[in-house]
């Protein structure tokens, strides 16, 4: 019961530190006229994938940021279409990457986390979807 | 000095004194095998992005994104001018009832949070905070509302630096909340902004004649698909069904429209403005 409660205190704490690093980064994308759709967190294991339906307008310019906290060594973002075709990815070797992406058309995208290397499982991962 | 019989026997025990073969040190323990690396991509196809995905806090588009793809499309219109004044009860009613007003009202305060006059900002903030209330969103929320109600109250706080706040609780903080584990409140405090913001688009889109511009905007078939999910579903705490009905034939009216392969005309977007007042009429 003490040894569950420590790993879900633990757990809080890493998915806080992902988020804190995510939520500076969102601050100051405002003062450069950015909004924000949504702040979430998650955790990952290695190899794993979180996947996220975002319903992406027309006309707006978005950004998925991204923070993994310290376990996270390599975390990847890719987006999909609604066709599952990969149309932005990050190739980045380090745990906060981010992508830009105009949408030619209104409709459903896929952001996918994905822990391609990690030190300790699991690790945490916050995921921003912002625009402008 | 002659070596004593004591150390004659330590030598012989640890095999040799000067001179003699050194043991061969302890074999070093085999290293553990590396673990693969992950593949480059994960293995994903469009079914399991389907399955897997989750639409909770990421779905559906803020009104202030759909106000700026408004312009995008050149539709010169200020959605916060078109925002009527409402006279909802944020407390008397059934939770579902609550959480839709809420979501319009919280889509009319983002909309006008840097165009409206103090007292009517403060209106809004107050009623978004006594629908947040009711629905039991929990203390730190109703704190950081006391806290924004009194920055504008007392001129302590930018319109600007309110708008990143009140954005931030909007779309990051509310969308993860659990409302003691009702897991419609947050669909349907969405589906009250969504609503609330193809009405407003639609009776811009009329006003400046362009029907078929909108279409990038009142077509989200995933997006209405998803509150029907939730407006379908059975709970003890739905709506009257005079609301869920109508709720729910307006958004199936919603969702053929989005799934039109035509452009919309201006009776389509005629159409969009009557279901969609018809339901924030109830409310």
């Amino acid at each position: 019961m003490l040894t569950a409660l420590f790993a879900s205190l633990l757990a809080t704490a890493s998915t806080n530190e992902a988020e804190t690093c995510l939520r500076a980064k969102v601050w100051e994308s405002y003062a450069e006229g950015w909004g924000v759709r949504t702040l979430t967190s998650t955790e990952l294991e290695s190899g794993k994938t979180r996947n996220y339906v975002v319903n992406l307008l027309k006309g707006n310019e978005y950004r998925i940021a991204t923070c993994g906290d310290d376990k996270m060594v390599n975390l990847d973002v890719l987006l999909y279409d609604a066709n599952g075709v990969i149309v932005s990815r990050d190739s980045t070797t380090d745990r906060e990457p981010s992508i830009s992406f105009r949408p030619p058309e209104t409709g459903s995208y896929y952001v996918v986390l994905y822990a391609k290397e990690i030190a300790k499982s699991p690790a945490a991962a916050a995921m921003a979807v912002i625009y402008k | 000095m002659r070596p004593t019989g004591i150390a004659i026997a330590l030598c012989a025990a640890l095999a040799g004194c000067g001179g003699g073969e050194a043991p061969a040190p302890p074999a070093p323990e085999p290293a553990a095998p590396a673990a693969p690396a992950n593949p480059e991509t994960p293995s994903l196809d469009l079914a399991a992005l389907q399955a897997s995905s989750e639409a909770r806090a990421t779905l559906v588009p803020s009104p202030i994104e759909t106000q700026n793809a408004l312009e995008a499309i050149g539709v010169d219109a200020s959605l916060a001018k078109l925002v009527p004044t409402r006279t909802f009860d944020l407390t008397k009613a059934e939770s579902d009832h609550i959480a839709i007003r809420t979501g319009v009202v919280l889509a009319d305060t983002l909309l006008t949070l840097t165009s409206a006059d103090k007292d009517t900002l403060i209106a809004r903030l107050d009623q978004v905070r006594t629908g947040l209330a009711a629905l039991k969103a929990g203390a730190d929320l109703d704190g950081q509302l006391a806290q924004m109600i009194d920055g504008v109250r007392g001129d302590a706080i930018t319109r600007g630096e309110l708008l990143k706040q009140f954005d931030d609780l909007s779309g990051a903080v509310i969308p993860e909340l659990e409302f003691e584990g009702n897991t419609r409140i947050v669909p349907l405090i969405q589906a009250g902004s969504w609503l609330s913001g193809a009405n407003l688009v639609a009776k811009a889109v009329q006003a400046a004649g362009n029907p078929s511009g909108s279409d990038s905007l009142l077509k989200q078939p995933g997006v209405v698909s998803y509150f029907l999910t939730y407006v379908k579903a059975q709970g003890a705490d739905k709506a009257p069904p005079q609301v869920t009905a109508h709720l729910q034939t307006s958004l199936e009216t919603l969702q053929g429209l989005a799934t039109k392969a035509e452009p919309l005309t201006p009776a389509d977007i005629a159409t969009v403005i009557q279901v969609t007042d018809d339901v924030v009429g109830l409310l």
